[in-house]
């Protein structure tokens, strides 16, 4: 579709078999027609942020699909009760490019965990730092999948579970409402 | 007498924070020794590689936590919470068996140019460690605001009197609550 909003997802787990992982997979199937969604460059290769080293090509990479896309999807598990080190570290190098690539830019968040709050202490700090790189953070639905061992196929990996696919697609279409509103 | 270490959650090498550290073994009360831990540095964290075995570097600072009767963080805020690569350390430590943070002492410090010193950093800091099980220090809190103009940009000191008899302060307390909740000997 010429109009197709072009969305990034950014994934806050680097391992395999990952539930976030296979949510982000997910997603593009779960799209509204006129949306487009793929994976953002990867940031496994990031050194730890240091102010003293040169911004890497890799860090680029990402703050350049961040910049050309119409909304960003972050979508991540929750570690030791906020957000996990690795995601926040590419956070912290990509929101020092110049012409910073989340200013003024739709974002939404998705979580999986396999307890009870889906990775919600995760979110609320994501937004707290989402408003210091004065992103547009979508509000609601919240898409936060509590009990995800029962949710996603064991085998598979797939998300299974009607509610949880339904509750994700109705946050995309909205989120595709969100981005024509509030995009530059 | 008490074995404190330090963390700190910046690598570059003008920063405040490295100074506000390296201040401390000056600013502490009699009895207590503060050495900087080892470095917090290490691969980003995915359950993959710890299946392959936790890095060195996530080993030591585990095994340094482990020997020392208190843990001072020092750290600056990044976007208004934790450093990534901080967070990353504590990511994998976090796994460990005998998880080292747990019933731990740990007191928390920051220095930031801006007017709120790293608070933001400090409570999303002290939501981690409650997961982490640990003991954290309460008042004084360190919240060093303006911090270009609390320390000597050239020699790296805190020349800063009320700042020094807060952090003095705080390192004293620190020390008693370290008696009274630390693993006893």
């Amino acid at each position: 579709m010429a109009n197709s909003l072009n969305i990034v997802t950014i994934c806050g787990s680097l391992r395999k078999r990952s539930y976030n992982a296979s949510l982000v997979r997910l997603l593009p199937q779960l799209a509204p027609a006129d949306m487009m969604i793929t994976a953002a460059p990867g940031y496994a290769g990031f050194p730890h942020f240091n102010q003293d080293l040169a911004v890497p090509d890799e860090v680029m990479t990402l703050a350049d699909a961040v910049r050309a896309a119409d909304g960003v999807i972050i979508v991540s598990p929750e570690y030791g009760w906020t957000i996990p080190g690795a995601l926040k570290n590419a956070l912290d190098w990509v929101s020092k490019t110049k012409d910073q690539p989340f200013k003024d830019k739709p974002v939404a968040i998705q979580s999986a965990s396999t307890g009870p709050l889906g990775a919600s202490r995760m979110q609320y700090h994501l937004r707290q730092t989402l408003a210091a790189i004065d992103a547009l953070v979508f509000v609601k639905p919240e898409v936060q999948i509590a009990f995800a061992k029962d949710k996603f196929d064991e085998a598979s990996g797939e998300l299974k579970d009607a509610a949880s696919i339904a509750l994700v697609t109705q946050q995309l279409a909205d989120f595709g409402k969100f981005v024509r509103r509030v995009r530059l | 007498m008490s074995n404190v270490i330090t963390i700190c959650g910046s690598l570059r090498k003008g920063s405040f924070n490295r100074m506000l550290a390296n201040a401390l073994p000056g600013l502490a009360p009699a009895g207590m020794t503060i050495k900087a831990s080892p470095s917090i540095e290490m691969p980003l964290y995915n359950s993959d590689l710890q299946a392959e075995g936790f890095p060195p570097a996530a080993t030591a600072l585990s095994d340094a936590i482990r020997a020392a009767d208190g843990v001072i963080i020092v750290s600056p805020e990044y976007n208004w919470t934790i450093p990534g690569g901080l967070k990353n350390a504590i990511d994998w430590v976090s796994r460990m068996k005998d998880q080292p943070f747990a019933n731990k002492p740990i007191c928390l410090q920051s220095c930031s140019m801006g007017i709120l010193g790293g608070a933001r950093m400090q409570y999303h800091m002290r939501q981690s460690m409650v997961f982490l099980n640990a003991f954290v220090f309460n008042t004084p809190e360190v919240l060093i605001a303006q911090a270009q103009n609390k320390f000597d940009e050239k020699t790296g000191e805190l020349k800063d009197e009320a700042t020094r008899n807060v952090v003095k302060q705080q390192l004293e307390a620190f020390g008693k609550f370290i008696a009274r909740v630390g693993d006893k000997a």
